[in-house]
């Protein structure tokens, strides 16, 4: 009877939002095209000791005197002036990418979704006082703290603190306010719905309201801001790197290009292999989020 | 000697909005006896959902209780704590919204809504939810209740969804349902199917009901009972026929009078003259005294009580024994 149920379960399940979703997601080619893109870079990620003809610190063109060389097919995006292979730190700074996109917008959206349902669903004095915090974070000018902060805890903190991770952390903790904010708006619709008050209406809980009724039904909307919040920590990531406020260590495209900038004019190609890959991965990471958002749009039906 | 299931004594649920206190329900006596129907009739704004609402305390915000007593089986809900209502609603007492399309949450699939409400409150595996979901679907009249389940709201048709809401009010065989308009928002064969089965399904599970309506013929047709509101106040309770055949406040005059009706053979269909009143600042005295043809000056001045004119027949008007009007349905068993 189990498994009968189990099968029935399986064939007869109906189109859900989510497959509707999927469905119109698979014929909007510029998503695919974004989904393709981050797929790539993915690939670099997962398999870049696979893939990176050198390690990242290794100066492989130093000892050849090839330092500062053009590409050629040796090393593909040339050499830098210590004698890094280009193409290999570029190989390596896509994990570290993908790991401040994700890392600092996984914290910013864990935020701003608590943030927005508490303050969306309670409404009052809870309200309020939420707001008035994400005020304060949303007039406090974002680069200019973000670049305070790790100043200051570079200075402070003891060596080994700090890095990759810092940033991660910080740019994270400073980009939740304005999400918070859609997300809280969208709570306040949702709240409305009849079906949420006919859950009361049949004894479900405030906690139960809020997960399963209410969150599913703003997870579209969380989902889209994710994927563009992606895209912008990782711009911040190059932005503060490439200011010199970085982790000088950690191999991301942000502190390539800050080297590069030394010498743009002897060596193009230290600069604008890894300039092209942080655009390559933004505009694919927007251009998924907007897909996704047309996709996930329950006002668009076919 | 019949028991009463539900007794509200004096109910007051007032909206406080920044424009002032709205007196939505303001005085509401209702009783409900076991296994009967009670139909709430009034016009939009007299108050039918607030005081539906307000039996199972979920008044959305910026409304409140302000006074009143809600006693549901010997014991008053309004001194019960939130924790205990969640127990009751749902489990004991059931709602059912007027738009199927908006009561059921699009992201779930028919089956996952209908279990939670049984998993909420029976003690049950996933697998013995699917069974009774599957059971309630097939009580509920769908066809292939095995398919159908898996299917989500907006896979279905406004009927369909409204007997799915129907198969979740009464999932736990509630023993009081509470009916807002269930089928305000349906056509006109939907309407006589689900009531059809609104019906049978009372009578097959011995519960009672409260219907609210704008419609006369659903309450003629449904109602074992009627009680007819005005701007938050009850005008006048009777049994069906009493209230259709030997009605005697004037605004329950007035509603028949607009009904449409093909017997009558009217060439203009009859309205009450005005509008609800602000509910803000109410008329004084009776309510209805604007709008009312036989309004005299005590009725501008003193609210009217509720009184049992004869045995189970409760009028609030002062004239209600003076005037004497005939029903604009004639006598009984004429042809609706």
């Amino acid at each position: 009877m189990k498994t009968k149920i189990k099968n029935q379960n399986k064939q007869n399940k109906g189109a859900s939002q989510w497959n509707i979703a999927w469905r119109r997601f698979k014929r909007n080619k510029t998503a695919l095209t974004g989904a393709f893109i981050i797929g790539f870079v993915l690939f670099l990620a997962a398999f870049d000791t696979l893939i990176a003809p050198y390690e990242p610190n290794e100066i492989p063109a130093f000892y050849t005197g090839e330092a500062r060389t053009p590409p050629s097919s040796k090393y593909l995006f040339g050499t830098d002036n210590i004698g890094h292979d280009v193409f290999s730190q570029v190989v390596y700074g896509a994990r570290s990418a993908l790991y401040v996109g994700f890392g600092a917008a996984g914290i910013a959206m864990a935020i701003a979704t608590i943030v927005g349902l508490i303050s969306g669903y309670y409404g009052g004095i809870v309200d309020n006082i939420l707001m008035r915090v994400t005020e304060i974070f949303l007039v406090i000018p974002f680069l200019l703290i973000l670049l305070v902060f790790l100043k200051v805890i570079t200075a402070v903190a003891p060596s080994g603190v700090g890095g990759l991770s810092m940033v991660t952390l910080m740019i994270g903790l400073f980009s939740w306010s304005s999400n918070a904010r859609i997300i809280r708006g969208e709570v306040l619709r949702v709240k409305q719905q009849e079906y949420v008050e006919a859950a009361k209406t049949l004894g479900a809980s405030r906690i139960r309201i809020v997960f399963r009724h209410i969150l599913p039904n703003v997870l579209h909307i969380i989902i889209v801001l994710t994927t563009l919040l992606i895209a912008t920590s990782i711009l911040v990531e190059a932005g503060v790197s490439f200011l010199g406020f970085g982790d000088p260590n950690a191999i991301t495209w942000g502190q390539q290009l800050q080297k590069a900038s030394e010498a743009v004019k002897q060596a193009w190609w230290e600069g604008i292999f890894p300039g092209l890959f942080i655009t390559l991965l933004v505009l694919g990471f927007s251009l998924l989020g907007n897909g996704l958002r047309d996709a996930l749009d329950p006002r668009l039906r076919e | 000697m019949v028991k009463k299931i539900l007794e509200i004594e004096n109910l007051k649920t007032y909206f406080y909005t920044w424009a002032g206190i709205v007196k939505a329900v303001d005085g509401v006596d209702i009783d409900v006896n076991e296994g009967e129907t009670l139909g709430l009739v009034g016009e939009s704004g007299s108050g039918k959902s607030v005081t539906a609402l307000s039996i199972i305390n979920i008044v959305p915000s910026p409304g409140k209780i302000v006074e009143g007593k809600i006693i549901y089986k010997g014991r008053n809900l309004l001194e019960k704590n939130e924790n205990d209502l969640q127990k009751i609603r749902g489990k004991e007492i059931s709602y059912i919204f007027q738009d199927p399309a908006t009561s059921l949450n699009p992201v779930f699939s028919i089956a996952d809504q209908l279990m939670e409400v049984i998993r909420r409150h029976q003690n049950v595996t996933k697998t013995e939810a699917l069974q009774k979901a599957i059971e309630l679907f097939r009580l509920v009249e769908i066809p292939d209740p095995e398919i159908k389940i898996w299917n989500y709201p907006h896979q279905l048709s406004g009927g369909m969804k409204q007997r799915m809401a129907v198969a979740r009010a009464l999932s736990c065989e509630p023993k009081l349902l509470l009916a807002d308009e269930p089928t305000t928002n349906l056509d006109v064969t939907i309407q006589a199917q689900i009531l059809q089965l609104m019906k049978s399904l009372k009578k097959k599970m011995g519960m009672s009901m409260v219907l609210i309506t704008h419609d006369m013929g659903v309450v003629a047709d449904v109602a074992d009972r009627i009680t007819v509101l005005y701007a938050g106040r009850v005008c006048e309770t009777a049994d069906t026929k009493t209230i259709f055949y030997k009605p005697k406040h004037p605004y329950t005059i007035a509603l028949l009078t607009a009904v449409p009706s093909l017997a009558l053979r009217r060439d203009k269909l009859a309205v009450i003259p005005g509008t609800i009143p602000n509910l803000i600042e109410p008329p004084s005295g009776c309510r209805f005294h604007p709008r009312c043809e036989y309004a005299k000056s005590i009725c501008a001045e003193k609210i009217p009580s509720l009184e049992e004119i004869e045995p189970k027949h409760f009028v609030a008007c002062h004239r209600a024994l003076e005037i004497d009007i005939k029903s604009p349905l004639g006598v009984e068993k004429t042809a609706l």
